[in-house]
């Protein structure tokens, strides 16, 4: 064992189940030798080298980590990666994942997701996970476009968008993921945006730090069939003016000179983005991302309008301890174990309560 | 690895490459541009759109050019990872190879 490992968070006590890596790592270590198939200039790019720049940090040995996708551009994801991994079956990646979390719990595991992957055909397998809380980290790729189909809108487009396959506008109200995994009990919830390096790589450390699953929506430009979907929040101008930088503790300000903050109307208990003066500077809401009660991470999730993206809030909306799927399960197999002796699995099969159809 | 930009970019500098790339890693020298070795996500969106054929990716640079293999991982050891061309501006000084390159008759 050598010192690799420089990961001093010590939140994720289920860290400690899977093995270390023998020697340092490198970003090298996680590039693999497939052939990056990616439109040149799509987001997902940064997201990769986001991950494989993370990954040392972690420690683990490569060999316990594991890529799970579904179907679409972001799924590819494994391809990249110098881990195991598998390319699923389109909206499956979470069970997929749960399966393997919950039966080697000496892995670290990860799902690679899109919007139309994660919120289509797999909507009904990623509130599930989150629900139960099985120790995943989850990468959800927003782009708000089908791309791998060639622009078709998503579950995340905005009413009105125009796409091939909605010539006179999207009818449908888009998924706010962060909302929508705050209300599927998710127990972290994070946004972050693919080119802003730095804070994809934060995000990733805490979501790694966190024992249960963590869901990551990661705000990322398809530059083909939707580009500079998020332009509003990158250019530095206009960032100034769109983004609320969530950090725990800290009184939620924005803006040139943060004269812009969000508070709380006493009247009706939602949340208001306000002008900071002298007078209610005090009352300015205070990010609390361990509340045990989601109103206030799902209020602040409701802050940004779909259609500018005016006052988005990034970083992590909601970071709460709960018992953990994996962690229940097996402590309930050997509660099993103790009181009824090692089972027989092809006892159970053959079974004693048979019967015989006849015609 | 990451891309580099060669020889033909020097006095010429048009920085159409820099609206193609998605993490703003492409920073002006006094003469040449260079892309940051370590924030360059390898997207290739940079490389189709100069009009001087001036970028590869690090391992396939033109022997005649060999010299601009190593010029802009070389720049930024010293400047280190300014995370974002727009907000770090242009670079004081450009890479020796760069500074000693012929300079380009205009027209
Ligand atoms: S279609 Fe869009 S999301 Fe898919 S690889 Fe191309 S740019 Fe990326
Ligand atoms: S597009 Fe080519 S010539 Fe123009 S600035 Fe970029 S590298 Fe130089
Ligand atoms: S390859 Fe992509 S990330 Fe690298 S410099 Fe070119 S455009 Fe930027």
């Amino acid at each position: 064992m050598t010192d690799a490992v420089t990961h001093t968070g010590s939140g994720n006590g289920l860290l400690q189940l899977v093995p270390k890596a023998e020697a340092k790592q490198s970003m090298k270590d996680f590039k693999s030798d497939q052939e990056v198939r990616w439109c040149p200039g799509c987001g997902d790019y940064a997201i990769l080298a986001a991950v494989q720049g993370f990954m040392p940090e972690l420690g683990l040995a490569k060999e316990n980590i594991v890529f799970v996708s579904g179907i679409g551009c972001s799924s590819r994801f494994p391809y990249y990666m110098n881990t195991y991994g598998m390319h699923s079956i389109h909206g499956r990646a979470p069970a997929i994942a749960t399966g393997l979390a919950t039966s080697r719990r000496d892995l670290s595991v990860w799902v690679v997701t899109g919007d139309g992957d994660a919120l289509s055909i797999g909507g009904n397998h990623l509130i599930h996970a989150l629900r139960r809380n099985v120790n995943l980290k989850i990468l959800l790729f927003n782009n708000r476009i089908y791309g791998l189909t060639k622009g078709q809108y998503s579950p995340t487009s905005e009413v009105g968008k125009i796409t091939k396959s909605t010539p006179m506008g999207s009818l449908d109200a888009p998924f706010n993921p962060v909302s929508l995994a705050i209300g599927a009990e998710a127990s972290f919830v994070a946004r972050t945006i693919d080119s802003d390096r730095k804070h994809l790589t934060d995000t990733l450390r805490q979501a790694a730090d966190h024992p249960g699953t963590a869901l990551i929506e990661i705000y990322q430009n398809c530059n083909i069939f939707n580009d500079g979907a998020f332009d509003a929040l990158k250019d530095k101008q206009q960032a100034q003016e769109t983004l609320i930088h969530l950090e725990h503790g800290q009184p939620i300000r924005f803006g040139t000179d943060r004269t812009r903050g969000v508070l709380r109307n006493q009247a009706t208990g939602d949340l208001e983005v306000v002008t900071v003066t002298a007078h209610n500077e005090a009352d300015i809401l205070v990010h609390d991302a361990h509340s045990t009660s989601p109103t206030t991470a799902f209020a602040l999730s409701r802050l940004a309008d779909p259609d500018t993206l005016h006052h988005t809030p990034i970083g992590v909306f909601r970071n709460i301890q709960r018992p953990v799927y994996d962690t229940a399960m097996a402590d309930q197999l050997d509660t099993a174990v103790d009181q009824k002796g090692k089972g027989d699995l092809a006892a159970l099969l053959a079974g004693t309560d048979t019967w015989t159809v006849e015609s | 690895m990451a891309y580099v930009i060669a020889l033909p970019c020097v006095d010429v500098k048009d920085k159409a490459c820099v609206g193609e790339c998605p993490v703003d890693c492409i920073y002006e020298g006094p003469r040449k541009m260079y892309i940051h070795p370590d924030e360059c996500v390898d997207c290739g969106a940079c490389e189709p759109v100069c009009p001087m054929e001036a970028i590869f990716y690090e391992d396939a640079v033109p022997d005649e050019w060999d010299g601009y293999r190593t010029t802009d991982r070389e720049v930024f050891a010293e400047v280190g990872s300014p995370a974002g061309a727009e907000s770090a501006g242009p670079l004081p000084t450009d890479h020796p190879v760069v500074a000693g390159a012929p300079v380009r008759e205009q027209g």
